[in-house]
């Protein structure tokens, strides 16, 4: 008896039409939060785990040593490394496959490197047109690391504090 | 017997044993770096620290005897702080570079030091750094991750019995480091890559190739020499990358040769065979597995099977081979009614032979009271036989060598010089004086036999010996003399109660005698082939320039045009592929499953590691599919050990050996005893790099005294049959002895 008299003096009143029209008014003048995207992003956590990258030191020398730890703690096992001697006795990577249809994105690589040669940056809007596209070769992990050596070592001071 | 307590658990344990000995026994785990169970005890890394009660402070479980009533902590507040601060110490000058360090992941330290050490370290120091030492092509040194337990050290002194690396400095200037310039020249050198606990000494060949993790091993057997060795090989992705030694006590103990440790770099090696060849008009032809055996087969049929010629037929092999491949070989060729099968190539005269049989066990060996060493330079030959003789001689037994040249011994040898053809007027003297002394009647030959100096010492020795034996090697295979010296030493261990090795022919040899891989009465011999008309040749696994004997001979024998020659190879070679109408690609050591049978007669059998590269195949099925071809019956096999389970109802004939003793004098004016070095004795030894450019691949010298060399009007500067001289007075007069890691110059050597 009660509810349905309040049901009809809601209608009669238009009291759900104007419940919406003040939400519609005053996003109006609120700040907007949409982005643009592809030309505006939203910020990104500097742990956010993206795209593989391999670094190098200042001088242009390759970090990675090819201690096989990262290939060794995948557990997706999309890790591949072959090594030897180097002309000048170091020890380096002759291969470094990373397939990412297996990668799972844990970071367990990044954390297992002791000279932070392989990390995942904050790329995550990447595409291939092949499937041999999936395999990140030593070269494109170099590339990536090379051109975005920048927003990798800001995210690594970033959040070094946490570490 | 007394009874201790480890740990609350009551054990058994014999008094004056060490406490770490019991504690392996039981399975209880103590931590430790400088004990091992083979070398002797230094107690210098304290890791073993255990609370013993009643005792003030902890007790290194390695040098801690057991006593009766002892009660010991393993894991208590005490040992295990005791520990942990050793650790702490340990790692104060540990570069801790484990991630481009070839032992993580196997290492010693790394496992320890997860348990007993800290996360953090409190040393903010500089840690020290020590400059690595080139200590040849086979070890790799980073000696700042030495801890300096000393393993390498009291390996090289008391296994290897050269004193090559040593501890040099004190305190904080103490350095593990080769004593001379040209590093480690020991031939059992590779196990102190087993033995390190820590990453300072590594494979070099193996270096940043592989994580331990990433291989898997596999048990297999060394065929290089009468030992037969236990090993892993360790495998990754079909390829052997590196070999480690494995443990039993009846055979290699815990080491192994650096012959068997680094052979496998051969396998890889660009000279392989990896398909099957035949030659049409001449021009060789790569060709599928069935067209080449087709043609082998039609071959055999056009020269031999079609005239019912079956002893124009010749068939020979390597002693590398499996106890299959040689049973299958031998069984395939009688099968077709040819009896022409042999595998002893590199015997001058096959009616003149060392034939004596041997009765020694190899651990038997270490409790020899007196050894005769006979025209054998042990310690490169068969290293591991050599270690078990120098174990004898370090608990007290007296060694003599008969010698053409007085070898580098690495332990205390009464060395004799002697030319080869004075060797069976020795053993006669030495005769003469035991059956002079038991009062027994002289043979003729004899009677003419005077005794001297020599010879008295030799039997004094032996008659003062209660277990002695007498050893043939590899240098007497060529002797004028070898039935009579075989026939004499036969005699002395009879009259002597001694035992006897006969080591003149090497790898599977022995195992080929048994499968019956030589001719019968009707069949002829290797030499007798190369003489004979023949029509066609089943080879084995043959390199003529290295593996004959009378390679000139061999070679033209083999390179007639109507002569009809399969070759099985595992590597090509020109000579082969001169002489061959087909090569068959065959699987190496490692590649396939077989038996290998050792000194004792134990036989071992071993699985494959890897698969064959390219096209080839291992022998036994080449052997069977090449049998079901020719349509011969009983060549149902499914596998090797099928092959194997035909060998055991095989009953092995004996032969006749000529028993009469000739001495003859010396007939030439210079004596040459020609033999390959000892990383040369095998065609996968000669294509393991590292192996070649180490010190004793290097050995190529062709050794006389002075006057020898006056004799022959050389120089050291000159080559003797293309062998660079070495003048040394430690010769025999007017022999030379040379030691080759060229090919034979085929037609230089008679």
């Amino acid at each position: 008896m009660f509810n349905g008299l309040k049901k009809l003096v809601n209608t009669l009143t238009l009291s759900e039409l104007r419940t919406g029209m003040k939400i519609t008014v005053k996003e109006l003048v609120n700040t907007k939060i949409t982005v643009q995207y592809p030309e505006e992003k939203t910020p990104i956590s500097p742990r956010f785990r993206g795209l593989h990258a391999l670094r190098r030191y200042p001088n242009g020398e390759e970090r990675c040593i090819a201690c096989k730890l990262c290939e060794a703690v995948c557990p997706a096992n999309a890790i591949t490394i072959e090594s030897e001697m180097r002309e000048d006795g170091t020890r380096r990577t002759t291969q470094y496959d990373i397939d990412l249809f297996k990668c799972i994105f844990c970071g367990f690589c990044e954390e297992a490197c002791p000279v932070d040669a392989i990390v995942e940056t904050q790329i995550f809007d990447y595409a291939f047109e092949s499937r041999d596209g999936s395999i990140m070769t030593k070269e494109r992990l170099l590339e990536v690391g090379n051109d975005n050596e920048q927003a990798i070592s800001k995210a690594r001071s970033e959040d070094s504090k946490y570490r | 017997m007394v009874e201790i307590e480890i740990d609350g658990q009551l054990v058994n344990a014999e008094p004056g044993e060490m406490v770490i000995a019991v504690t392996d026994r039981e399975s209880i785990s103590v931590p430790r770096f400088c004990y091992h169970k083979k070398l002797s005890i230094s107690a210098s890394c304290r890791m073993c620290l255990v609370d013993v009660e009643g005792a003030p402070k902890p007790q290194p479980a390695c040098s801690t005897p057991i006593a009766e009533g002892m009660k010991i902590h393993t894991q208590n507040e005490k040992a295990v702080a005791s520990q942990k601060a050793v650790m702490e110490f340990l790692l104060i000058n540990h570069p801790l570079d484990c991630p481009i360090c070839d032992q993580g992941g196997e290492c010693e330290l790394q496992d320890v030091a997860v348990e007993y050490g800290s996360d953090v370290s409190r040393f903010s120091e500089g840690k020290r750094i020590v400059a690595p030492s080139d200590i040849g092509p086979l070890i790799q040194t980073d000696m700042t991750r030495c801890i300096h337990c000393t393993r390498c050290v009291r390996f090289g002194n008391e296994i290897a019995g050269i004193m090559e690396m040593g501890a040099t400095g004190r305190g904080e200037e103490l350095k593990i480091e080769p004593f001379l310039a040209e590093g480690i020249t020991s031939e059992l050198s590779g196990n102190m890559i087993d033995v390190c606990p820590v990453g300072a000494l590594t494979s070099k060949p193996f270096r940043y190739e592989l994580r331990s993790w990433q291989m898997s091993s596999i048990e297999s057997i060394a065929r290089h020499d009468l030992v037969g060795s236990n090993l892993y090989a360790q495998t990754y992705k079909g390829n052997v990358k590196r070999v480690v030694s494995g443990d039993n006590d009846a055979v290699n103990e815990t080491w192994i040769s650096d012959r068997d440790r680094f052979s496998y770099e051969g396998l890889s090696h660009e000279n392989r065979l990896l398909s099957p060849q035949i030659k049409v008009e001449g021009q060789w032809k790569e060709v599928e597995w069935d067209v080449a055996l087709d043609f082998a087969v039609k071959g055999l049929n056009r020269n031999i099977l079609n005239s019912r010629n079956m002893a124009k037929l010749g068939g020979l092999a390597s002693n590398t081979a499996t106890l299959e491949e040689l049973y299958l070989m031998q069984k395939l060729l009688r099968e077709m009614g040819c009896e022409n099968i042999d595998h002893r190539l590199n015997v001058k005269n096959l009616n003149n032979t060392i034939h004596l049989k041997s009765t020694m066990a190899l651990a038997d060996l270490e409790a020899v009271d007196y050894g005769l060493i006979i025209g054998a330079n042990l310690r490169l030959e068969q290293p591991m036989i050599n270690h078990r003789l120098r174990k004898a001689q370090l608990s007290g037994a007296n060694i003599t060598a008969l010698n053409v040249k007085d070898f580098d011994y690495n332990y205390k040898v009464k060395s004799n010089a002697i030319a080869p053809s004075e060797i069976a007027n020795t053993l006669a003297g030495v005769l003469k004086i035991l059956l002079d002394k038991a009062q027994q009647e002289l043979p003729e030959y004899l009677l003419a036999v005077s005794p001297n100096k020599q010879t008295v010492e030799l039997a004094n020795e032996l008659l003062e010996a209660d277990n002695s034996v007498l050893i043939l090697g590899e240098h007497l295979i060529n002797n004028a003399q070898a039935s009579s010296i075989s026939n004499l030493t036969a005699e002395i261990a009879k009259l002597t109660n001694s035992t006897t090795l006969n080591l003149t022919a090497t790898a599977n040899s022995i195992g080929a005698q048994q499968m019956g891989f030589v001719p019968n009465s009707t069949g002829m011999n290797t030499n007798e082939m190369f003489e004979a008309d023949m029509c066609a040749f089943l080879l084995l696994d043959i390199y003529p320039e290295y593996d004959f004997h009378h390679s000139a001979t061999a070679l033209s024998a083999l390179s007639k045009n109507d002569v009809f020659v399969i070759s099985l190879n595992s590597f090509s070679n020109e000579l082969v592929s001169q002489y061959s109408d087909v090569m068959l690609p065959m699987a190496a050591m490692f590649e396939t499953s077989g038996t290998h049978m050792n000194i004792d007669g134990k036989m071992q059998s071993f699985s494959a590691a890897v698969s064959a590269p390219g096209e080839a195949k291992p022998v036994w099925k080449i052997l069977k599919v090449l049998a079901d071809l020719l349509e011969l019956p009983g060549f149902h096999y499914e596998n090797s050990a099928k092959v194997m389970e035909g060998i055991s109802h095989q009953s092995v004939q004996s032969h006749e050996h000529d028993t009469s003793v000739n001495l003859g004098d010396r007939t030439t004016l210079v004596e040459t005893i020609w033999m390959h070095s000892p990383y040369q004795s095998d065609v996968l030894l000669r294509h393991a790099d590292s192996l070649s450019v180490s010190k004793i691949g290097q050995i190529n010298t062709a050794s006389m005294n002075a006057s020898t060399a006056k004799i022959l009007s050389l120089s050291d500067k000159d080559s003797y049959l293309g062998v660079p001289v070495e003048i040394i007075e430690t010769m025999a007069d007017q022999c030379v002895f040379v030691s080759s890691n060229q090919a034979t110059n085929i037609g230089g050597l008679k």
